[in-house]
């Protein structure tokens, strides 16, 4: 447990360290994931004690975002003034990258036979 | 006379200096959350962290903490965003097989969609006359929050609007995937999970675990490629607008 959380400390680190010294552009967290990719795919498997953790902390991933999400009430008047038209576009939006996703799977997607379908409900 | 209690004001006093209020407000207003969420069948409506961020949001407005007082205390659990993040090699790596069987189709829809969700949205909004601060908020939506967070702040938007955007995006997309689905008559459970993914990154892909196991093997997959490469990809898109 501990050492799985030290071990992905320290990918954080190294990402920090990158995005300073190198791509000033690419937020650390991000070049730790990358990091830790890499060293996934060199070694073939993930190690136990990473996959722990990760595993511990991917579950409750919505926790960590509260204290920053909680800063909305700071935009609340002008999230009111616009909020009509926030909402249309979020929903413009999330449904057409649905469509244009599956749609463009769908054209270009060979069937294989292991592939399961859904049957309409 | 027995020696008299500090006045309730001196324990408040003391209360509100330490990062204990904040935590334990966060932590339970989570954990109701979450209850509400298990109660209602995993409904994406009840999402939980929307739940708590309402609970929270009102609870500082009621005790007048100013927000910058609360994020103080609740800046430790703030400061774990980056471990996840890092940590999201392990499910992006469990897909590399699968990402490695399908490259070519699952990279052309991500990148598809990824623009279409930019697209649209700033599209729309702008249309519609919303506040550039907002606007500018609305880029990144479709990334999983822990990423998106991070391509927001270094373009200069603001994180909480990214953040606040990209779980009604979750939960929009979660509710309404199945209907663009079918309509579109994709019926595969690799398409419509990868999708939802890429569209809905982690409350998308919740719900799509919770149909199918490999839709939401897909979901994951399709969540994690659109993070790493919305990194870059977004704040290129973003200077093109």
């Amino acid at each position: 447990m501990i050492q799985g959380l030290v071990q992905l400390f320290l990918f954080q680190a190294l990402g920090e360290l990158l995005s300073k010294l190198l791509l000033p552009m690419i937020p650390g967290p991000v070049l730790g994931l990358i990091c830790l990719l890499t060293m996934l795919v060199i070694r073939g498997r993930t190690p136990e004690h990473i996959e722990l953790v990760s595993q511990g902390i991917l579950q409750h991933l919505g926790l960590l975002f509260i204290p920053a999400s909680v800063g909305v009430v700071l935009y609340l008047p002008l999230l009111a003034a616009n909020a009509w038209a926030i909402g249309c576009a979020l929903l413009v939006s999330v449904v057409a990258t649905l469509g244009v996703t599956a749609w463009t799977l769908k054209q270009l997607g060979r069937h294989s036979t292991e592939d399961e379908v859904h049957h309409a409900d | 006379m027995p020696t008299k209690l500090p006045p309730i004001t001196d324990i408040w006093v003391y209360l509100s200096g330490s990062p204990l209020l904040a935590l334990v407000l966060t932590l339970s207003a989570y954990l109701i959350g979450l209850t509400l969420y298990e109660r209602s069948q995993r409904n994406p409506i009840a999402n939980p962290v929307l739940i708590a961020v309402v609970l929270v949001a009102g609870s500082i407005q009621l005790l007048e903490m100013p927000y910058a007082k609360y994020f103080e205390g609740a800046q430790f659990v703030h400061f774990l965003l980056g471990t996840a993040t890092v940590s999201l090699a392990a499910p992006i790596y469990k897909g590399w097989a699968t990402l490695k069987s399908r490259f070519l189709p699952l990279l052309i829809a991500l990148i598809a969609g990824g623009i279409t969700s930019i697209a649209t949205a700033v599209g729309v909004a702008k249309a519609l006359g919303v506040d550039d601060t907002l606007v500018r908020g609305l880029l990144a939506k479709s990334v999983t929050a822990p990423i998106a967070m991070g391509i927001s702040e270094r373009m200069g938007a603001s994180p909480t609007l990214t953040a606040i955007f990209a779980m009604i995006t979750g939960v929009l997309g979660a509710i309404l995937g199945r209907f663009v689905f079918n309509a579109l008559g994709v019926h595969l459970w690799w398409q419509r999970g990868f999708a939802i993914g890429v569209a809905a990154h982690g409350i998308g892909t919740s719900r799509a675990f919770s149909v199918h196991p490999q839709a939401g093997a897909y979901a994951s997959l399709g969540m994690g490629i659109h993070g790493i490469l919305g990194v870059v990809l977004i704040p290129l898109l973003a200077s093109l607008l």
